[in-house]
């Protein structure tokens, strides 16, 4: 998906860890942006402009402009991210430039709605396998996620990445035969027969 | 409890624990976790202990991931015995902790219940650690 965001990119000229570390303090994040066959270029840039982007609704696939004063502006995507481990900030982007005209490779989310039959009624437990499923289009035809309704999940049940409905032009990259989400354990309801007991013989005497 | 089939070596020396915890720092399976907050050892019965309060809170329904093996063994001296005559006999072993690292994960249950039975599972563990839960979308 296309945001109509522009982020505003500061080129580095110094390297290393404590460079990084100096931009950190600083409240900005060291950040490279490389692809389109062009040079990678170095650059630090706002946390909170590429966190915005990150948790939108589009997330990790929104095509965004960076600007680099001087340098260019180029329409990009964040192609990975470091966080900390224990307070969960923002420590490096990868940004990559985007060809409109050329497909790329992406990773979609795989979202679920409704609640399974299997598991409301009977206790199963619902195992999402895969969460996020890679495809291959143009980027103005990126979805932003697969809506899967798995309300008719029974027993048994399982859906695989071969069943999700895409776009024509779009090659779904997973293996078509990867599950997406099945239903495991759950004791299934047995209808208990009820056998009379036939009468005792008494003992002849 | 949980301990490897066969080591190259019986006893190990006890070692540092500097740094964070690079690896295995992001749920990976399931849709709550539970995270190491600080460095230390946790030993095969606390994560046996854990693992069964966990399970007995959410009962059915649910799966629980444990995202730590303990792999180092720990050796101890009999009580009452003089230093030296060698490194003591291997008594239990223990899983080393960085804080970040993912310790056990939940999925298949609602969010108290899921932090209820973490809660239970952190009274088990010798360290300070935090309920997380993957990132949703705003």
């Amino acid at each position: 998906m296309i945001l109509d965001v522009v982020v505003t990119a500061e080129p580095r000229a110094t390297r290393g860890k404590n460079e990084s570390k100096r931009a950190r303090r600083a409240g900005k994040v060291p950040a490279v942006v490389y692809g389109a066959f062009k040079d990678p270029q170095a650059i630090s840039v706002n946390p909170k402009d590429i966190l915005k982007i990150v948790r939108s609704k589009t997330g990790h696939n929104s095509i965004f402009n960076l600007d680099i004063p001087g340098v260019e502006q180029t329409p990009v995507i964040v192609a990975d991210e470091q966080y900390d481990p224990i307070k969960g900030a923002l420590m490096h982007v990868d940004l990559k430039r985007i060809d409109m005209t050329r497909p790329i490779k992406v990773s979609v989310p795989v979202v679920m709605t409704g609640d399974a039959k299997m598991v409301k009624q009977v206790g199963g437990t619902l195992d999402f396998i895969t969460r996020r499923v890679e495809i291959e289009c143009l980027p103005g035809d990126i979805p932003d996620n697969f809506i899967v309704d798995i309300t008719s999940f029974g027993k048994g049940s399982a859906m695989r990445v071969k069943d999700l409905v895409v776009k024509e032009g779009t090659r779904v990259v997973t293996p078509g035969a990867s599950i997406l989400a099945h239903v495991v354990g759950g004791k299934e309801e047995v209808a208990v027969a009820v056998v009379e007991e036939a009468p005792k013989k008494g003992k002849k005497k | 409890m949980l301990m490897p089939k066969k080591v190259k070596y019986r006893k190990v020396q006890r070692g540092r624990m500097t740094g964070k915890a690079w690896r295995g720092s992001s749920i990976a399976f399931g849709e709550y976790a539970l995270k190491a907050m600080e460095c230390g050892w946790i030993t095969a019965r606390q994560i046996e202990a854990a693992r069964i309060a966990m399970t007995r809170y959410i009962k059915r329904g649910g799966k629980v991931w444990i995202r730590l093996f303990p792999d180092k063994p720990i050796t101890k001296k009999p009580a009452e015995t003089r230093m030296g005559k060698g490194k003591g006999a291997p008594e239990e072993w223990v899983a080393v902790i960085r804080p970040g690292k993912i310790l056990f994960e939940i999925e298949g249950v609602a969010p108290d219940v899921a932090q209820a039975a973490m809660r239970l599972a952190a009274h088990k563990i010798p360290l300070t650690t935090k309920f997380v839960q993957r990132e949703t979308v705003e």
